[in-house]
């Protein structure tokens, strides 16, 4: 009777510990970025974007309407926490930048921009007020403008309420079972008595 | 007492000492749980002390403030190492850079519609980019080199990239087979919605460097909110 208690106690933090074991994993590599390659497309060509912010096994939803295609499937790549999906560039789609969401199944989301490619050389670029030829290098060419995209945010960890969740269990089950057994302990001699 | 209930009486001590042990780790582990979920980390960022000092400052509201890189070329003259030799350009193939133990190959990068910077393609997030239509690293102007912090998977070539220091030693090793060695000037942080243009990618009088990759803080709903951005000026070549 007590061994069976016991045993039942254990497994319970054991499946507890798996619990909290998952989303651990998940947490670690999950970033909350929407890659979209290529970045700058031109119409008709096909973009595929990824995401590690759906977590495990998740389906998504991807939202590519702000170009003028509909709504498409992410599924699971060949990475288990990455889902991907493909969508392509409507001949009609006017240049500039525009934002694609992901709206996974249980309800988080991540969003990235797609520039769309005029069909000049340089007609995409709209913003001639901040074009200034006399930051050119000596060799003629433009210099980039603004910040790099270089981060998805993968090596990052953020709070995560179901292993704070797990980790409160796992220590109440620990404080019961352990307030039980020195209960019986000091009731232990009328208990074979 | 017979054998038997002495027999039981060890068996009951033996359980009670597992049980203490059980309960023991699943302590342990309840509190690991806890500590982990509340953690967060983030890649390493430069401290203040890795900027430019004051007098050579220039935030990124005043990014078009006159001709910064003089501030710079005057400084090198008067007081850090001295500008090495400029080679005559040629197309970078490999970054080192001992300190973070980058050793990456390099790749070209253009520009996107919008004007900035492309980055290196999801799958290739170990490989450091040059902006190809800007100077050679060694050659005079300035060379523009962007990587990955990280991706969706997790830390990429430049995920260290905070942790330089001014003084750091930057090695590009070049189509030619010379190498051009920098020194690092600043380590900076710009957020992205002021992010200095001119500051970063303008014309330099000497061979400068710029390494750049994501950085300033993380969200999960707008990603990196800016980046570092490393200066460097040749210092030697080999």
């Amino acid at each position: 009777m007590r061994t069976a208690r016991l045993l039942t106690g254990s497994a319970l933090a054991a499946a507890l510990l798996g619990l909290g074991g998952a989303p651990a994993y998940a947490n670690d590599f999950g970033g909350a970025g929407l890659e979209v390659w290529p970045s700058s497309a031109a119409p008709d060509t096909t973009v595929t974007v990824n995401t590690s912010a759906c977590g495990h096994d998740g389906h998504a939803t991807g939202d590519a309407r702000a170009v003028g295609d509909g709504e498409f499937p992410l599924t699971a790549s060949t990475r288990k926490d990455v889902l991907a999906g493909q969508f392509t560039v409507p001949h009609t789609v006017k240049p500039g930048t525009f934002e694609l969401t992901v709206t996974c199944d249980n309800g988080k989301s991540a969003r990235g921009d797609l520039t769309i490619a005029g069909g000049g050389e340089h007609s995409g670029w709209d913003r001639g007020d901040r074009h200034d030829p006399g930051k050119h290098e000596p060799g003629g060419h433009d210099e980039p403008r603004g910040h790099v995209k270089t981060g998805l945010g993968g090596a990052t960890t953020t709070s995560n309420r179901t292993e704070i969740a797990a980790g409160a269990a796992v220590l109440a089950v620990t404080a019961v079972t352990g307030g039980l057994l020195l209960r019986r302990r000091a009731r232990g001699p009328q208990d074979r008595g | 007492m017979s054998a038997r209930s002495a027999q039981s009486l060890r068996d009951a001590q033996a359980a009670r000492r597992r049980n203490g042990w059980l309960l023991c780790i699943a302590a342990c582990v309840g509190v690991w749980l806890v500590r982990q979920g509340t953690e967060t980390t983030e890649p390493p960022q430069p401290s203040r002390a890795q900027a430019f000092t004051t007098t050579e400052s220039f935030t990124g509201a005043a990014s078009s403030a006159p001709a910064p890189p003089h501030a710079r070329v005057g400084e090198a003259r008067t007081g850090g190492a001295l500008a090495g030799a400029a080679l005559a350009p040629s197309e970078p193939v490999r970054v080192r850079i001992p300190a973070i133990r980058v050793d990456a190959p390099v790749m070209r990068l253009g520009l996107a519609r919008d004007g900035s910077l492309e980055v290196p393609p999801p799958g290739r997030s170990g490989s450091a980019g040059w902006y190809k239509d800007g100077a050679a690293p060694g050659a005079d102007g300035t060379a523009v080199l962007a990587g990955h912090v990280d991706d969706a998977r997790g830390p990429a070539v430049f995920y260290a990239l905070g942790a330089l220091k001014k003084g750091g030693r930057i090695e590009v090793a070049r189509a030619d087979r010379r190498t051009a060695v920098f020194t690092v000037d600043a380590v900076e942080v710009y957020p992205n919605d002021a992010f200095p243009d001119r500051r970063v990618y303008g014309p330099a009088g000497r061979p400068e460097l710029r390494v750049i990759t994501c950085g300033g803080g993380f969200s999960e709903k707008s990603g990196y909110r800016g980046n570092v951005v490393v200066f460097a000026h040749l210092t030697g070549t080999a």
